[in-house]
């Protein structure tokens, strides 16, 4: 049985358009359409999501290699893969933080440890201290265009906020006479502009989430547009 | 009855284990507690707890260990005395695998007096050594820390011979050792002649080891006769003791075990003791040992108390007991003295030894005792027992010790000894019994008891340790008076073959029935420790003939309760032979009863001569400062020592009382078998029922107030408190009805007429125009990697940007790979949907890698060892029986790359900051100048900007401003433009609405606090 | 068991991060690194059906003691059990699959990403009624020209608006954003120490 892609695109866009719609609803208010809608299209990406974990991540990374090895014999891979399937077992049978599963999520944690140290390190850190420093480097912001007072400028304003920023999130408080706990003068000072540099960024973050949610809006009823009129342009 | 205790207040019976009467609620137990490691009372004749003493040697105290080590030194020259023909008993020594060996390798030694006390030796009449100081004082320690309980609790378990007495029957000692008590333990193995059968009744619990030394009651007849002249100075002998002593040196005087009324007037004697030594004095008993006054043998006695009744018997030794004579002289005298004054004249019972004396034995007669009984009454010996009277005539002696030394001097072997009585022990009766059938004058031994029946004195066998080890310094720790026994088996007349620890039977209690108390001093013997048998050679008392003694050095006020026990134990008595005495019978030193008058004076002036060192003594005996008292903590003492301690010795202000109106026995504790010690004071005993105290708090109403309060402040801290927040913001759902109305309507209206209205945006930032310009760059057909690492929510967004962006590139290779478990299907969404009109084919122009799992391990793994980390590619066109996996890195997609850096480009797709953190983060170290384009969705962009001002991205595209920027820049419209119009007006509504809203809300919101401010 | 998993964690843990600054002086640091990587991978994805297992047993749970919303349940671990099978079967990236994603999951996602739109809208009006501040007085100025600044008018850019919201973003906002970005590196650095060291045990070795 071939299905064709028309059919296959009505099919896709009424689905499409129903859960939008039901979607939608929500703007009503909480309605069990839009909770229907909700509970299928969990259940959908988990289904999803399992089917790809099997086909993309068990097959290909431990069953194919698993017969290769038992193929080609390689003790080394053997073992390694039955070390994986061993905490693979343990932490199916064991999914919670108890027992032997334990062990593999005490690997799972080590790796990703040292993993986000490294990369925090290596790759946000440092190059963003850097990033800060090399705001005053004239040379690479003539290679931008960019003027030396605008510059020296900008590079400041990007220092001032960085470490304003970074002395809000210094919590360190000392006790009062009263009992309050309050950081030292400096320090709630320098917190207090950090608090206005992200108040920028968090403003501006909101502004992108705000295009992004609009852009889906926009995205979402020029479909419900596209069907209706496709679906009406049939008939009519 | 063993199991009954007599209230000493009403006098009803109670069971042994009430602390109360249960009838007047009287305390019967002892007010101090019992001892570390002995909970229970010994009582006489109780079966003992086998304990091998030879394990006890590590727990010894040191000065006592060293004693023993210095004993087995001496062993040698006790074997040297023990030949001379010497009537003085010695004791015969142990084996030598107990703590008892050590004491026969102490006789050995020459330093064996300095274990000697001096007192010790004033009571043995031998003049004082010469010694070397000594920085502990033996007999100190007995007195601190001695008791009797656990002295009879290592006693072997019937046929269980101990293992301190296994070397008795095996070992033959030196017969000649100079101390140690074992020597007549060895000799009654040694003599293998059998006994006379005893007369005793069965014994329940019988100590064999005692049945095997009255077996061999011949054995005692040797080694008794080598304490007699051993001198005891003692470098640790108070100073009273060492005058004590000096005199004792000056006048030779022997002092047997009962004839030395040495009575310091002390406060702190004992009630019990002043009464033992008052009925003592006052009835001057003459008490030979005749095992015919032996009362019956208690089930309890032990078999070494058996064996040496039989012993006695056999030997029918007659035995004095000592005589006391005390005369006190002084108004100052204590009530002890005097009442012993008072009972010594009016009675001055000449009280030998006969069955019809001696009370019905105890239940808690030690066999010992009754085997010693049975002897004595085999013998018939009158044994002359500690006749001895203390005649001081030093200037420095007060008067009553002078009239004391008269008296004994004067005493004879009669002794006047108090009616026994009702409470005597049963081993006490076990030996009257055993004496009946003997004749009246062979109760040397027993006649102790008889002589002491009258006594006030309670000779129950639970008599304090100290005081039996006083009484053995007198007479059986060094076991003299079985030596005695021993050699005079047969021929020693019953007087000498008499215990000086018999003849010195305190005053027994008296009872109603007049004659028969038998002296406790078996018992005593049984619970004198060891090392103080070791130490101390009072048998020579038995082996020396008695004579009149000075009074030694007068103690301190403070006299200790030792002391009032010695002063007990040398109360002059009318005795005959003890039955263990081998030399001719002691010329009793009687104390008579009129010396009464002496007697108060001299202890009206008691502290004098008791304080008085007398210099002759001081030349022969070098006092040792006891500077090491307590070196011996209490609490590490082991349980036999501490059980030796004096329970309570700190009551003597209940002296007349309990003389007068309690009769009852301590039936536990150091002072068990005493009489009316403790709790016939008035006062100290509760006459009622304790009263009721209420648990129900008493308090005031302020106090109850107070508590209210607190209890509410409490309350008050557990309380959840409400946090003062701000009010839920009321949904208004016309506002949101409002909003969504103007949204809808405003997009559908664009979208539905597909306007194009707004003008596309022109100014390029300069992260777009980097990134287009790297996008342009990628040579034509190169290997791009790209990632799509956004939701589904967002393919609008990134579709509008992606698309625009790819189409800058000129048929690359592009390799898909996502982070997102939905963006493998995105990436394929993409190529078939907006990216359609490239036709690019999967395994051709683009290949999918598919999902990588891990996050950052996923992509730092990736980024190290792409093929081995991703080696497969999903098959779009394969069927579904197709399992064989198809290896992405043979396609051509990705043909000539075989690690991360040999991309032409990396392009993350994504519409979230951590993803492209993350690859930021995990490729720089590996990626080396590879262009690195992030398109991200416009909610990510903020974030992803640093990275871009940083250099570590090369461009940077979001949302659909950037599409428009590309589209625009690129001259070629798509998706972007087509929701650009759109886009357009809901930004402007929304910076409308917000700021208008904002205002607006701004001042309501100002009415609304000041409106709360006006309320509060 | 504590010390087991903790030497598990701090030995791999180490071994993963000599790969990163070790490598150079020794490169079978790579190779290890690579294959400790691969099996935490691995295992990261059969996680992932670990947590879908217990979603679906949650659910089940709730249908099986009938509670309040068991139909959703139900209607959730029906639609995932036969997308599982469909997925098992037909594999992901066939046009089955697509259908479901391209007809349920893109349309519902987007579709509440959509209503955000108005909920974030509504938010931003109601800010200043509730709270009035420096710091949301900022946030929504920035907020309002950032927003109007991405926008175009009918003819065309707002003078210096574009230009001006372009600089508030690449320099104000860079420098907040550079603070956190530091802060969450500083963060996640003290954070891997500790896993490191013993210190933090998520694992479940407290």
């Amino acid at each position: 049985m071939v299905i064709s892609p028309e059919l296959i695109n009505l099919i896709t866009g009424v689905i499409s358009f129903l859960f939008t719609l039901l979607i939608f609803s929500y703007v009503l208010g909480d309605n069990p359409l839009f909770r229907i809608a909700v509970y299928i299209f969990v259940g959908v990406s988990s289904g999803y999501i399992a089917a790809v974990a099997w086909w993309q991540v068990i097959m290909p990374r431990l069953v194919y290699p698993a017969i290769s090895a038992v193929n080609t014999g390689s003790s080394a891979l053997m073992l390694e893969l039955g070390l994986v399937l061993l905490g693979a077992l343990m932490l199916l049978l064991f999914p919670h933080v108890t027992g032997l599963g334990r062990i593999t999520l005490s690997f799972l944690v080590g790796v990703g440890a040292a993993v986000t140290l490294a990369g925090a390190l290596t790759g946000t850190l440092i190059p963003q201290v850097m990033g800060s420093i090399n705001a005053f480097d004239l040379n690479a912001a003539s290679a931008r265009n960019i003027g030396f007072m605008e510059a020296i400028f900008n590079g400041a304003i990007i220092l001032v906020g960085t470490v304003l920023t970074l002395a809000y999130f210094h919590f360190g408080a000392r006790p009062k006479a009263d009992g309050s706990m309050h950081r030292l003068g400096l320090i709630e000072a320098l917190a207090w502009g950090g608090r206005v540099f992200i108040g920028i960024a968090l403003g501006v973050v909101f502004a992108g989430v705000y295009a992004a949610a609009l852009t889906a809006l926009i995205e979402r009823i020029s479909s419900l547009i596209t069907f209706i009129t496709g679906f009406l342009g049939n008939f009519l | 009855m063993a199991n009954v205790i007599k209230c000493p207040v009403c006098g009803e019976g109670n069971l042994p284990d009430q602390e109360f009467c249960q009838y007047c609620q009287a305390r019967l137990q002892p007010l101090t507690g019992n001892l570390k490691g002995a909970d229970a009372p010994i009582t006489p004749g109780q079966l003992p707890t086998k304990i091998s003493t030879a394990d006890l040697e590590p727990v010894l105290p040191q000065w006592l260990r060293e004693a023993r080590s210095s004993a087995r030194q001496t062993a040698e020259e006790e074997s040297v005395q023990a030949a001379q023909p010497k009537p003085a008993s010695r004791p015969a020594s142990s084996s030598g695998n107990d703590f008892l060996a050590g004491l026969q390798s102490e006789s050995q030694d020459d330093n064996e007096e300095d274990d000697v006390p001096d007192w010790l030796l004033n009571i043995t009449g031998e003049a004082p050594k010469t010694k070397k100081p000594q920085s502990e004082s033996s007999e100190v320690r007995w007195v601190e820390l001695g008791d009797k309980k656990d002295f009879t609790q290592p006693e072997p378990v019937s046929d269980d011979v101990p293992s301190w007495l296994t070397g008795a029957g095996s070992s033959t000692p030196p017969p000649s050792e100079k101390n140690d008590l074992t020597d007549w333990f060895r000799s009654a193995d040694d003599s293998q002649q059998p006994l006379p059968p005893l007369s005793t009744p069965p014994v329940s619990d019988p100590q064999d080891w005692l049945h095997s030394m009255a077996a061999d009651g011949g054995a005692f007849t040797d080694s008794g006769n080598n304490v007699a002249d051993e001198s005891f100075t003692s470098s640790d002998t108070p100073d009273w003791l060492r005058a004590m002593d000096a005199e004792s040196a000056t006048q030779n005087v022997n002092a047997p075990f009962g004839n030395s009324s040495l009575t310091p007037d002390s406060s702190d004697t004992p009630d019990w003791l002043r009464a033992m030594d008052a009925e003592s004095a006052a009835q001057n008993v003459n008490a030979p040992l005749g095992s015919s006054n032996l009362p019956p043998v208690s089930s309890e006695t032990p078999d070494w108390l058996r064996a040496m009744d039989a012993e006695s018997a056999a030997q029918n030794v007659n035995a004095p007991f000592g005589s006391s004579s005390l005369t006190p002289d002084s108004s100052e005298t204590p009530d002890w003295l005097r009442a012993m004054d008072a009972e010594s004249t009016a009675q001055n019972v000449n009280a030998p030894l006969d069955s019809s004396n001696l009370p019905p034995v105890s239940s808690e007669t030690p066999d010992w005792l009754r085997a010693m009984d049975a002897e004595s009454a085999a013998q018939n010996v009158n044994t002359p027992f500690g006749s001895s009277s203390l005649t001081p005539d030093s200037s420095d002696t007060p008067d009553w010790l002078r009239a004391m030394s008269a008296e004994s001097g004067a005493s004879s072997s009669n002794v006047n000894v108090p009616p026994a009585s009702f409470e005597t022990p049963d081993w006490m009766r076990a030996m009257d019994a055993q004496e009946k059938p003997q004749s009246a004058e062979s109760a040397g031994f027993s006649a102790t008891g008889s002589g002491e029946s009258g006594a006030a004195f309670s000779s129950d066998g639970d008599t304090p340790d100290w005081l039996k080890g006083l009484e053995s310094g007198s007479s059986s720790s060094d076991q003299d008076w079985l030596k005695g026994l021993q050699a005079d088996e047969g021929a020693q007349p019953a007087a000498e073959s008499a215990p000086a620890w018999l003849s010195s039977a305190e005053p027994v209690v008296s009872t109603p029935e007049p004659p028969a108390v038998a002296p406790k001093k078996e018992d005593d013997a049984l619970d004198l420790p060891s090392w103080l048998k070791a130490s101390a050679p009072q048998s020579s008392i038995f082996d020396e003939p008695v004579v009149a003694q000075e009074t030694p050095a007068a103690p301190s006020s403070d006299t200790q309760d030792w002391l009032n026990a010695f002063k007990s134990t040398d109360e002059p008595q009318d005795q005959k032979a003890s039955a263990f005495l081998i030399e001719e019978p002691v010329a009793p030193t009687v104390s008579k009863g009129d010396d009464k008058p002496d007697a108060d004076a001299l202890f009206t002036e008691m502290p004098d001569w008791l304080s008085i060192v007398d210099d002759s003594a001081l030349h022969e005996s070098i006092p040792a400062p006891i500077t090491n008292v307590d070196a011996i903590a209490p609490g590490d003492l082991p349980s036999w020592v501490q059980a030796m301690r004096p329970v309570d010795a700190g009551v003597p202000q209940v002296v007349s009382t309990s003389l007068s109106g309690d009769k009852a026995f301590e039936s536990r504790g150091a002072l068990a078998g005493l009489q009316g010690v403790l709790p016939a004071a008035q006062g100290f005993s509760p006459t009622k029922k304790p009263k009721a105290y209420s648990i129900k708090m008493n308090a005031s109403d302020e106090q109850q107030a107070q508590a209210v309060l607190l209890e509410q402040i409490l309350t008050a801290e557990t309380a959840p408190v409400s946090i003062d927040s701000f009010s839920a913001i009321g949904t208004s759902r016309v506002l949101r009805w409002l909003l969504a109305f103007l949204f809808f309507a405003a997009l559908i209206a664009v979208l539905l007429m597909q306007t194009q209205i707004f003008s596309m945006p022109v100014g390029m930032p300069v992260e777009v125009a980097s990134a287009l310009q790297v996008v342009q760059s990628v040579p034509e057909g190169a290997p791009v990697l790209v990632s799509f690492d956004y939701e589904p929510a967002r393919v609008g967004e990134m579709e509008s940007v992606v698309v625009p962006m790819f189409d800058q590139m000129r048929n690359p290779r592009l390799t898909f790979i996502s982070t997102d478990a939905t963006g493998a299907i995105l990436a394929e969404r993409f190529i078939s949907g907006p990216w359609a009109g490239h036709n690019y084919q999967s395994g051709v122009q683009y290949l999918n890698l598919g999902y990588l799992p891990g996050g950052q391990m996923g992509i730092r793994a990736f980024a190290e060892n792409p093929l081995v980390i991703a080696p497969y590619a999903i098959n779009q066109n394969s069927s579904l029986l197709d399992f064989a996996p198809i290896s992405a890195w043979n396609l051509p997609p990705l043909q000539g790359v075989t690690s991360f850096s040999q991309f032409a480009a990396i392009i993350i797709v994504t519409d979230n900051a951590d993803s492209a953190r993350a690859w930021i983060e995990q490729t720089t170290s590996v990626r080396g100048t590879i262009p690195f384009v992030v398109i991200s969705s416009a909610q990510a962009a903020p974030m992803i900007q640093p990275y871009y001002a940083s250099q570590q991205i090369n461009g940077l595209v979001s949302g659909l401003y950037g599409g428009a920027l590309i589209e625009q820049s690129a001259g070629r419209l798509g998706t972007a433009r087509v929701y650009w119009d759109a886009y357009g007006i809901g930004m402007l509504l929304a910076v409308v609405l917000i700021f208008g809203g904002g205002l607006l809300n701004f001042v309501l919101g100002l009415r609304d606090r000041a409106a709360a401010r006006e309320a509060k | 068991m504590r010390v087991i998993t903790v030497f598990i964690a701090i030995i791999s843990g180490l071994a993963v991060l000599s790969g990163y600054f070790l490598s150079g002086l020794f490169p079978v640091l790579t190779e290890v690194q690579t294959h400790l990587l691969n099996g935490a991978i691995i295992l990261t994805g059969i996680a992932a059906l670990v947590g879908i297992f217990n979603l679906i047993s949650v659910h089940t749970d709730k249908v099986r003691r009938g509670e309040k919303g068991s139909v959703y349940s139900a209607l959730l671990v029906i639609s995932l059990v036969i997308t599982f099978f469909l997925g098992i079967i037909l594999r992901p990236e066939h046009d089955a699959m697509q259908v479901v994603m391209n007809g349920i999951v893109i349309p519902t996602e987007a579709a509440l990403m959509g209503i955000l739109t108005i909920s974030l809208l509504y938010a931003a009006i109601r800010l200043l009624r509730r709270r009035v501040d420096m710091m949301s007085i900022i946030f929504l100025l920035t907020a309002v020209i950032i927003l109007f600044g991405s926008a175009t008018l009918p003819f065309g850019e707002i003078p210096l608006l574009g230009t001006f919201s372009r600089w508030v973003t690449q320099v104000w906002a860079l420098g907040g954003v550079r603070g956190i970005l530091i802060g969450v590196a500083l963060g996640s650095l003290t954070t891997g120490l500790r896993v490191l060291f013993g210190a933090d045990r998520p694992y479940g070795g407290n």
